[in-house]
């Protein structure tokens, strides 16, 4: 059965919605902003690629975000673009399953909840904190505010996250199980995220990503979501079908790979995984990679999922932001292949390979 | 390419505070034995010292989580129960599926402690999180190639990775799926509970008049769902088959069920309706059984309203709440259970509650018939519901 892309959602450091990323996309360019965190060197000042939910607004009455934070906020508001952008803002959502992939989860509030507990002793442990710091507080918000009593799955599989979780909807999808599926990667920038980032992989010598040099190490962190609205293909309009999922590990031998298709890269400036990409890519590959336009995060899988969509709607692939010879800024080149393959390594043997092509 | 329903179940693994095997856990339910304890691996300043029940007699690796480790020694009960070996398993397309609540959440509290004194932490908390993953360690510890996926549906993650392997054999996916689910017992999720004022500081009472709450537990199960073509072709009997899987979301609170348990009667009938199984032929309910005043309330009331007088019972009282195993440890206690055509007694229950929709198993007790419900509720209001036949119902 092949999945069609009825709705995309996104809010990510390239701004919000599908018009902002279809921009960015053609541009090159992204609104990257910075976070500052402590460390033990005092506040250290990192790049990075922030998302906005302040025109969640539009859709929820203020008083009913009050309690919600910032992950969940941008999962809703991911969400509410989806449907809109399919035109389902005001369907009844009884049969529509939600699954989100987080790498991470809710993390602010997962350290917010650790830090009620080092301030001011076990017994001062927020309950509030504790309820939403479960990795599928956004699923839940999402299911309440938008009355969705489908199936609801979360999933974390940190750098596999998003084509784990993709493989159970397309099997709800498939089964009957539910009419649609509102599909969420969602990934939070907390200051010790943040942290953690510096203290894995250094200070940043250049503040420009470079994800398809390999070798280097230039990523940025980022944190955002990116929401699709899937349904089976009936034959309607959509942006693209999603043919296969492929995912798992390889010990030995290559990866089976089409041949004919333009590969959107999951590379996203880590140098770790650089070599893997270059070792599976067919020789004389078309790749892209967009990376840059929103950051490094196991969620950026579900804005890789997004650009290809919008590829495969416009007929034609958008310059690689940072990639040494890419096409000029705002030109995009013909498709030639009819394929996309979204493509993603993590860990020594993990892969995924996502088939998209025109509905 | 569609399996048909039902799956089968031709391995079972299980390890938590009733034993460090299904035969061991088994025997404990039946002889009634438990003994939640305040916890000997992590200490508290709350006043009340709360009940936990701990694996005892078992320590993890240095380089892996608990869960993972706890997730692992099930995985390799259950590899063994199903008659593979490793390298049988690395000639299929074996997928993996856990459940978890902690197994991948980035919340270590040493080095939060550390941070937040102005000091550099070592790394090695966060690098032994991020390698330990409990399907992504379960599938490198034995070089599996097909998907994996770590679900974190609270505390019907174990039930869901159930299901959803199920999903993968239907598929056409996997050969093959290690499913089930692992969590461990920690001071984050212990303060946390407390702080929901969910937590009974004497030995739980599910379904119990005076029950207080839930005791915590830790502990890990896994089973081994086979495609009809890979047990056909290596002769192997099944032990059990997964006849249905439903579930549903109640869209209505956080931490609260609906109080008219919509999510679950959804859940209940689309499992039912995977085999097109008649309720008659239910023999008992694995009831989730928290022993919290609302899920006790509203699951033994959705109950009786949909299976009236199927014998049903908590097994919580043995393990405590295991979080996101209690699923795949529930399955695996249920299909012991129909294997021996007797359930233990609802360990804790001694006084009926008027307010509540029926009483459960007070006694070890026979049960007839070869198919059992087992249930899991969970906060952001999921409910989750498998059915199990046992060998010979299919």
């Amino acid at each position: 059965m092949r999945m069609a892309v009825k709705g995309i959602g996104v809010t990510g450091g390239f701004g919000c919605g599908v018009a902002d990323l279809a921009a960015a996309l053609k541009s090159g360019e992204s609104r990257r902003a910075g976070i500052t965190v402590p460390s033990a060197q005092g506040p250290l000042q990192l790049p990075a690629f922030r998302a906005a939910t302040d025109r969640l607004e539009e859709f929820a009455p203020r008083r009913t975000l009050r309690r919600i934070d910032h992950y969940s906020k941008m999962g809703l508001f991911g969400a509410y673009l989806a449907l809109q952008d399919a035109g389902m803002l005001a369907a009844d959502l009884s049969r529509v399953g939600v699954v989100i992939a987080s790498g991470y989860g809710a993390t602010a509030t997962t350290f917010a909840f650790l830090d009620s507990i080092i301030a001011d002793g076990d017994i001062c442990a927020s309950p509030t904190h504790f309820a939403n710091s479960v990795h599928n507080s956004a699923a839940a918000n999402i299911s309440i505010m938008l009355g969705a009593k489908g199936p609801s799955l979360t999933v974390s599989q940190f750098d596999m996250s998003v084509p784990s979780a993709l493989l159970s909807a397309h099997r709800w999808l498939a089964e009957g199980r539910v009419d649609a599926v509102l599909f969420g990667a969602i990934d939070e920038l907390s200051d010790l995220i943040g942290y953690l980032w510096h203290r894995q992989r250094g200070a940043r010598s250049s503040a420009t990503m470079a994800p398809l040099s390999f070798d280097e190490e230039s990523s940025v962190i980022g944190e955002g979501a990116a929401f699709l609205l899937l349904t089976p293909d009936d034959g309607g309009r959509g942006y693209c079908a999603i043919d296969a999922i492929e995912t798992g590990s390889i010990y030995r031998g290559s990866l089976p790979l089409p041949a004919d298709a333009l590969f959107v890269l999951g590379a996203d400036g880590r140098s770790e995984f650089g070599a893997r990409y270059r070792a599976a890519l067919p020789g004389g590959s078309r790749v892209a990679c967009y990376a840059p336009l929103y950051g490094s995060m196991p969620a950026g899988a579900g804005f890789d999922l997004a650009c290809a969509a919008l590829i495969l709607q416009a007929g034609a692939a958008f310059p690689s932001p940072g990639a040494a010879g890419c096409a000029p800024e705002g030109t995009a080149t013909a498709l030639e292949t009819g394929r996309v393959c979204a493509l993603r390594f993590a860990d020594a043997n993990e892969y995924a390979a996502i088939t998209l092509s025109p509905l | 390419m569609t399996h048909p329903w039902p799956v089968a179940i031709t391995g079972l693994g299980c390890i938590c505070a009733a034993g460090t095997s299904l035969d061991a856990c088994m025997a404990a339910l039946y002889s009634g034995k438990r003994a939640p304890a305040p916890s000997s691996r992590f200490k508290s300043d709350h006043p009340t010292r709360f009940p936990v029940f701990e694996v005892t007699g078992f320590s993890e690796p240095p380089g892996l989580l608990r869960t993972s480790a706890l997730g692992l020694h099930a995985a390799r009960e259950a590899i063994a129960d199903a008659g593979l070996d490793p390298e049988t398993l690395r000639s299929l397309r074996v997928g993996v599926c856990v459940g978890t609540t902690v197994g991948s959440a980035m919340n270590n509290e040493q080095f939060c402690r550390d941070y937040r004194a102005g000091l550099d932490p070592d790394l090695a908390p966060i690098e032994r999180i991020l390698r330990s993953n409990p399907a992504a360690a379960i599938a490198r510890e034995f070089g599996l190639t097909g998907p994996c996926q770590t679900v974190v549906n609270a505390c019907a993650s174990g039930t869901d990775a159930v299901g959803l392997a199920a999903s993968w054999i239907r598929g056409g996916i996997c050969d093959l799926v290690i499913a089930g689910g692992a969590d461990e017992l920690g001071r984050i999720t212990y303060n946390g509970f407390i702080s929901l004022m969910i937590t009974d500081d004497s030995p739980c009472k599910p379904f119990d008049r005076e029950r207080k709450g839930l005791n915590l537990g830790e502990g890990a199960a896994m089973l081994v769902l086979e495609s009809e073509r890979l047990r056909h072709g290596r002769s192997k009997e099944a032990r059990s088959f997964l006849l249905g899987y439903g579930s549903a979301c109640d869209a209505h609170h956080l931490t609260a069920p609906k109080p008219d348990g919509e999510g679950l009667r959804y859940a209940i009938a689309e499992a039912l309706s995977c085999c097109d199984t008649p309720r008659e032929a239910i023999a008992f309910v694995n009831a989730h059984g928290t022993g919290t005043p609302d899920n006790d309330r509203v699951e033994s009331r959705v109950l009786a309203d949909l299976l009236p007088g199927v014998p049903f019972l908590s097994t919580k009282g043995y393990t405590g709440h295991t979080l996101g195993a209690a699923g795949a440890i529930e399955a695996a206690f249920t299909v012991a259970c129909l294997e021996r055509g007797m359930v233990p007694a609802n360990a804790g229950f001694a006084t009926p509650d008027p307010e509540l929709g029926g009483t459960p198993v007070a006694a070890c007790e026979r049960v007839a018939g070869s198919v059992a419900l087992s249930e899991s509720l969970a906060f952001g209001g999921n409910n989750s519901v498998i059915l199990l036949g046992k060998r010979g119902s299919a």
